[in-house]
């Protein structure tokens, strides 16, 4: 057994609950937008208090809420690029949005593998990108969880991002 | 320099040139000098891509997850062998559609799950639905044709068609007449008897989901929300989310989350025929919420069918029989109600045959009355007659309270298990969460809080106390547990008294209590105690006996008696396999049998159990569940103990297939097999296949725990593993450093996992014959080990040998004497396994006393080590 089973069970718990909760919003409305920062929110008041999620600040859980919230969305745009490669075998569709571009996807799936380099060589400017921009943590909430200034986190967000263009510019 | 501090420097550098005017950009860009110069062409990327760049990050995550979850509707074609033709209906998770097979030209009706990845829940939900239906077959249920899954995941499942009306339209609009109308509703009955004597309740019956063909034929459709009664753990049985069922003709157990059962199907169909006899539904419940249905339906004051205004009931001449008929089949209370479909169908019979009913309203006077009617003529000779009836029915109605408080009794702890473990372990969707926002240890405590409140009541209190213990041991809590486990034990002694079964059952549950709390002793009296308890006071043949063994032969197992063990499990199974040899029971037998077989180092026939346990979960749960890859890792293991690699990783990477399609390719179960197919390949030395598999493990690992979790350290020791054992000395360095560095991290500086990096950072450092290097680390981590395990640890020992090994290539020999004659000695009492390192204690002592001049010592030990390299070979 792996030393920490609570961490695995919590980023399973965030993971299903930000599906759910994402079908859930579309349920109610079909086309809704949906904001990822807000599932990580509505996940938290939710979970705050079971078992899993007890024991922990809001903003650890929104962290790691922030890396299930980015799995589901890459799960979802690898599954898209998988479906449009169908490769011409006839296969029943629930999605009419496939005959769009989707550009979505392929954004997606190259920010997230240039976050991987990033992470990589730069593990704590990934860290930072991936609680703002998938977990919605504000600048300040950063800045706490990570023990920098704010200032820093807005110097570094500019600077992670143009590392970002420039890898994914590379890689295409 | 580090990560910091290069992003630092590439930061500051960035954050100077991008306030450049862009004129002066390339000049100061070119004027970079030193470690600055190392950053050029990633700055000038990172200038360009500022400016000129549309990044995903610009407009936030929400421009981006709107169009990449939302999902529109259906456009189809061709499933399998059917064509498909039209829509049928579309519900929350599935749409039907009406197909044509083309070479036998059958219609049927083709039902989709939608978006089955969005939980595993929902897809097992839609795998349980097909299951039920495959193993149902009777007239007046739609029969299943076949089920698949398309290239994209999607699961779907064909039925056949029913052309039909809902039987309320039917009866309607072909006049059919009040009798008539009940020997439908027989009919519909009998197809639920079906369903349930093959333990699966519809808990949905309403006249949509109750058609009647053009010749007249009843068919019920839609067991989406069926359950099958056998208790299930693992999250794949449904749960009745009020908003997935229609209020209007849900029990009131239905409406108050009480323990459904086959009653539950009986009250609908006493509904279903108050409709189709009065016209009307016995409640108003439209535009009340849950709660204040729930409320109306429980106090059951439905009007009798005769009393309906303007209903033809009024002057018939049964109308009596009726409404006594559909009250009972009604009644709120469901030990009150007909038990099962089979009491309601008989009390049809006996009410179209114009006999007496078998259901009696509170008084007795009714059937006596009745009686009396009937015998009209002798009613004074009757008179003697009817105290015996009476006695008969009292005696009658006595024994069958009992056999149904004993069902209840079973159905009501099965339920609230599965009540419980399915809000514990579903991720769940919408449709199927509680209404509350409260979870897992929320609900537990409150049904904790629910059974304390239940002093009145102990024998249903100690059931919840049993049931609530055996989830907080499931989640590992096991001090909570305890407390409720040996609360459940008193009150059933109090109850029962110590010698009786029941309390014997509750001695089994506190057994496996005690079993996990390592408790080996008292865990096997308690479950000896039990067995002897049983033994004496049930039948032979009782399922517990069984039950019994299994608890013991797995407590005896994990106490290390793996003969006793065998023992006692060969029974169970047998005992099990006498009743029913495809029962889950008899599968969780045979793993335990399997599993003792396994670690008793009996390979065969571990592999002939799981073999068997495999087949049997493939047609419990389908082929691609997480018990069947669990069952090929078994298998796995005992052909990587046999030594044939080449089958153990077939064998991972099936279960590989199934962990991936289950829960993804990026959760930590993946990570799992992952790291088992790797760990295989190792073995096989096939270290480039070992190294590729050990990455994707590690690469889940880093995204789901982060870059610095103690489960990404696992994997990268097992990555520097594989370069030590190839000898790529700086890449096992590396890892192994970064291993260490994380459990330091994580730890705080005190684990013994530290130890065990360090200690293996310390066999690179050997292996490139670096003994001073290689002597520091082992020393730091034989300190870890020995501030945080006992002093007679495996660990240890193994450290100081490795330690001895370290000295003598310093050659101090009296170090090596002392170390690796500590380590020997320790080493050399415990199991075989190790004997690698038993080894080479003994030829580092040979070595070591040879230098120091004791030829005699010297000698014994090279005449050790040679026997034992006999041994080995």
């Amino acid at each position: 057994m792996e030393p920490s089973r609570e961490l695995d069970a919590l980023y399973s718990l965030a993971y299903e609950e930000l599906r759910r909760l994402a079908r859930a919003t579309l349920r109610r409305e079909v086309h809704a937008s949906i904001s990822p920062t807000t599932l990580v929110h509505e996940a938290w008041l939710k979970l705050q208090g079971s078992h899993e999620v007890r024991a922990d600040s809001p903003l650890h859980f929104k962290r790691i809420a922030a890396r299930a919230m980015r799995q589901v969305l890459v799960d979802a745009a690898r599954r898209r690029n998988a479906t449009k490669r169908g490769s011409g075998v006839a296969l029943v569709t629930f999605d009419e949005t496939l005959d769009q571009p989707d550009a979505g996807a392929a954004a997606l799936l190259e920010l997230d593998s240039a976050l991987l380099e990033l992470a990589r060589v730069h593990p704590r400017q990934a860290e930072m990108i991936e609680s703002r921009y998938f977990g919605g943590l504000s600048a300040p909430e950063v800045a706490s969880l990570m023990g920098i200034s704010e200032a820093t986190i807005h110097r570094d967000w500019r600077a992670a991002r143009a590392w970002l263009a420039a890898e994914i510019a590379d890689g295409r | 320099m580090g990560a910091d501090e290069s992003w630092e420097r590439i930061a500051t550098l960035f954050e100077s040139l991008v306030t450049l005017p862009p004129h002066d950009r390339s000049r100061a860009l070119d004027a970079l000098s030193g470690d600055d110069a190392l950053h050029r062409d990633r700055l000038a990327a990172m200038i360009a891509a500022d400016a000129a760049s549309e990044l995903p990050l610009d407009g936030g995550s929400s421009a981006i997850a709107g169009g990449l979850l939302d999902t529109g509707p259906v456009a189809s074609r061709q499933v399998g062998a059917y064509r498909l033709e039209r829509m049928l209906g579309e519900g929350g998770s599935a749409v039907v559609h009406l197909a044509t097979r083309a070479d036998l030209g059958h219609r049927v009706a083709i039902k989709f799950l939608r978006d089955a990845w969005l939980s595993p829940v929902r897809l097992e939900r839609f795998l349980g639905e097909q299951r039920t239906l495959a193993k149902l077959n009777h007239p007046a249920i739609a029969t299943f044709h076949d089920a698949d899954i398309l290239p994209d995941g999607t699961p779907w499942l064909a039925m056949e068609y029913v052309e039909g009306v809902p039987i309320t339209e039917h009866c309607r609009s072909q006049g059919i007449g009040e009798l008539d109308r009940l020997r439908l509703i027989r009919r519909v009955a009998e197809g639920v008897r079906h369903a349930h004597q093959q333990a699966v309740i519809h808990r949905d019956l309403k006249p949509s989901n109750i058609l009647v063909t053009e010749r007249g034929q009843v068919k019920i459709v839609d067991f989406g929300i069926a359950k099958h009664l056998e208790l299930v753990v693992n999250g794949e049985s449904t749960r009745t989310g009020l908003r997935m069922m229609t209020p209007a003709y849900a029990a009131p157990e239905q409406l108050t989350s009480s323990a459904v059962g086959t009653y539950t199907d009986v009250y609908a169909l006493g509904v279903v025929a108050y409709e189709l006899l009065t016209g009307q539904l016995p409640f108003a419940l439209d535009g009340l919420s849950i709660t204040d249905a729930a409320a109306l339906v429980t106090q059951g004051n439905a009007p009798p069918p005769s009393r309906i205004a303007g209903s033809s009931l009024q002057r018939h001449h049964l109308a009596a029989d009726i409404d006594v008929l559909l009250a009972t089949a009604m009644h709120p209370d469901p030990q009150r109600r007909y038990r099962d479909t089979d009491a309601f169908i008989r009390d049809i019979d006996h009410l179209l045959a114009e006999q007496p009913l078998e259901a009696r309203p509170d008084s007795m006077r009714y059937r006596a009355g009745k009686f009396a009617r009937r015998n009209a003529r002798g009613v004074g000779a009757a008179l003697a007659t009817t105290a015996a009836l009476v006695a008969l029915i009292t005696f009658y109605t006595i024994r069958l309270r009992q056999a149904r408080d004993a069902a209840l009794a079973e159905t009501a702890r099965v339920e609230s298990v599965q009540r419980f473990t399915q809000n514990l372990f579903e991720g769940g969707d919408a449709s199927a969460a509680p209404p509350e926002t409260l979870r897992v240890l929320t609900l537990l405590e409150r049904g904790v809080q629910e059974a304390r409140s239940l002093a009145g009541d102990p024998r249903t209190q100690g059931e919840l106390f049993l049931t609530l213990g055996g989830i907080y041991q499931k989640l590992g809590r096991l001090d909570r547990a305890d407390t409720l486990v040996r609360a459940g034990v008193d009150r059933r002694t109090l109850e029962h008294g110590a010698r009786d079964p029941i309390t014997a059952d509750a001695l089994v549950a506190l057994a496996l209590l005690r079993m996990d709390q390592a408790r080996y002793a008292d865990a096997e009296r308690l479950a000896r105690d039990a067995m002897a308890i049983h033994a004496e006071r049930r039948p032979p043949g009782h399922p517990s006996h069984a039950a019994d063994r299994v608890a013991l032969g797995r407590i005896l197992e994990a106490k290390g008696d793996y003969p006793a063990a065998l023992g006692v499990l060969r029974e169970a199974v047998r005992m099990h396999a006498a009743r029913d040899s495809t029962s889950a029971d008899y599968v969780a037998a045979a793993t335990a049998l399997a599993n003792t077989n396994f670690y008793a180092g009996n390979y065969d026939a571990a592999d002939s159990l799981n073999r068997r346990v495999l087949v049997l979960d493939r047609v419990r749960h389908g082929a691609r569940h997480p018990s069947v890859a669990e069952d090929l890792i078994n298998l796995g293991a005992t052909e990587f103990e046999r030594g044939k690699y080449k089958e153990a990783e077939a064998l991972y990477r099936e279960a590989l297939g199934i962990t991936r399609a289950w829960y993804g390719e990026m959760h930590p179960a993946t990570a799992a097999s992952l790291t088992m197919l790797g760990r295989a390949l190792v073995r096989a030395e096939r270290w480039e296949e070992a190294t590729s598999s050990l990455e994707q493990a590690l690469a889940i690992r880093e995204r789901v725990f982060g870059m610095n979790h103690p489960n990404v350290a696992s994997t990268v020791n097992e990555l520097g593993t594989v370069e030590l054992r190839r000898k790529r000395w700086d890449e096992a360095e590396r890892h192994y450093q970064r291993a260490a560095q994380i459990y330091r991290t994580a730890y705080n500086g005190k684990h013994y996992l530290i130890g065990i990096a360090l200690s293996n950072l310390g066999s690179v450092r050997m292996g490139r014959k670096d003994f001073v290097g290689a002597e520091r680390v082992l020393r730091e981590g034989l300190q870890k080990f020995t501030e945080t395990l006992p002093p007679e640890h495996t660990n240890i020992a193994i450290a100081r040998i490795k330690l001895g090994s370290a000295l003598l290539g310093q050659q101090r020999y009296s170090d090596v004497v002392k170390e690796s004659t500590a380590g020997y000695d320790v080493l050399a009492r415990q199991a075989t396994p190790s004997m690698r390192f038993l080894q080479m204690a003994r030829h580092d002592l040979a070595a070591a006393h040879g230098a120091l001049g004791d030829t005699i010592a010297a000698a014994r030990w090279r005449a050790d080590s040679a026997v034992m390299a006999a041994k080995r070979s």
